[in-house]
């Protein structure tokens, strides 16, 4: 066999062994994640990162996440250890593809964004201000003698 | 979904008061949002004349889907 069969072998096997490892490890690639990928997550230890503001953070998280509204998360995630695993959410997922994004032009090697956001997600939430959906409560307004719409909004 | 709430803003104009608050730049209206049990954002909170929540509707919203919870509220 020439050398350079050989070595095209060599590169062959290795590659094959890499995969295996990186497969066996139970780690799902980088990028959009579903509700059980993160769950492997976390249970690897995954930093979990709520990038949605401290009011919907306290609303309701994902359990043992951390929150870091978008707008911080660069100067927050400056001294993190880019080589970890670093999963981003946010309500439905536009702010957290703008996190992720954020977190990878910054070297981070393994950023996961969770697919649909907290809105989709199945697990257990910490937190948790109950939803005031009931007709007759809530907090007291000043009033116009119309009726009322709010809209809360973030311009992410 | 501005232009959405901007259009119904004008049309409603004198029947129903919108208030837009951005919780990320009002301190004080995050804070009656998370009073409201607000999640999520965008989300839609809909008061009676006479102060009480008669709804809330939780991401994006179609024009008629928004039109439909005003005009309920009439």
């Amino acid at each position: 066999m020439k050398r350079a069969q050989m070595l095209a072998l060599a590169a062959g096997a290795v590659v094959v062994i890499v995969a295996v490892v990186a497969l066996s490890s139970g780690a799902p690639a980088p990028g959009l994640i579903d509700n059980g990928e993160l769950s492997r997550l976390q249970k690897q230890g995954a930093r979990i990162i709520d990038v949605r503001t401290a009011a919907e953070f306290t609303g309701a998280h994902i359990e043992g996440a951390e929150n870091v509204p978008v707008s911080d998360l660069a100067a927050a995630a400056d001294g993190w250890d880019r080589t970890a695993p670093v999963v981003v959410y946010c309500a439905v997922g536009d702010r957290s593809g703008s996190a992720a994004g954020v977190l990878q032009s910054m070297g981070f090697e393994r950023v996961y964004d969770l697919d649909g956001g907290i809105a989709q997600w199945d697990g257990a939430l910490a937190g948790g201000a109950a939803p005031a959906a009931d007709a007759g409560t809530g907090p007291q307004v000043a009033l116009s003698g119309l009726p009322i719409l709010y809209e809360f909004y973030t311009d992410w | 979904m501005a232009p959405v709430v901007d259009r119904l803003k004008n049309e409603y104009q004198g029947v129903v008061e919108f208030r837009l608050i951005n919780v990320e730049t009002d301190a004080e209206g995050a804070q009656l949002a998370s009073d409201f049990g607000v999640q999520f954002v965008p989300s839609f909170v809909l008061l009676g004349s006479d102060g009480a929540q008669r709804d809330l509707l939780v991401g994006e919203m179609t024009e008629e889907q928004l039109r439909a919870a005003i005009d309920a509220l009439e």
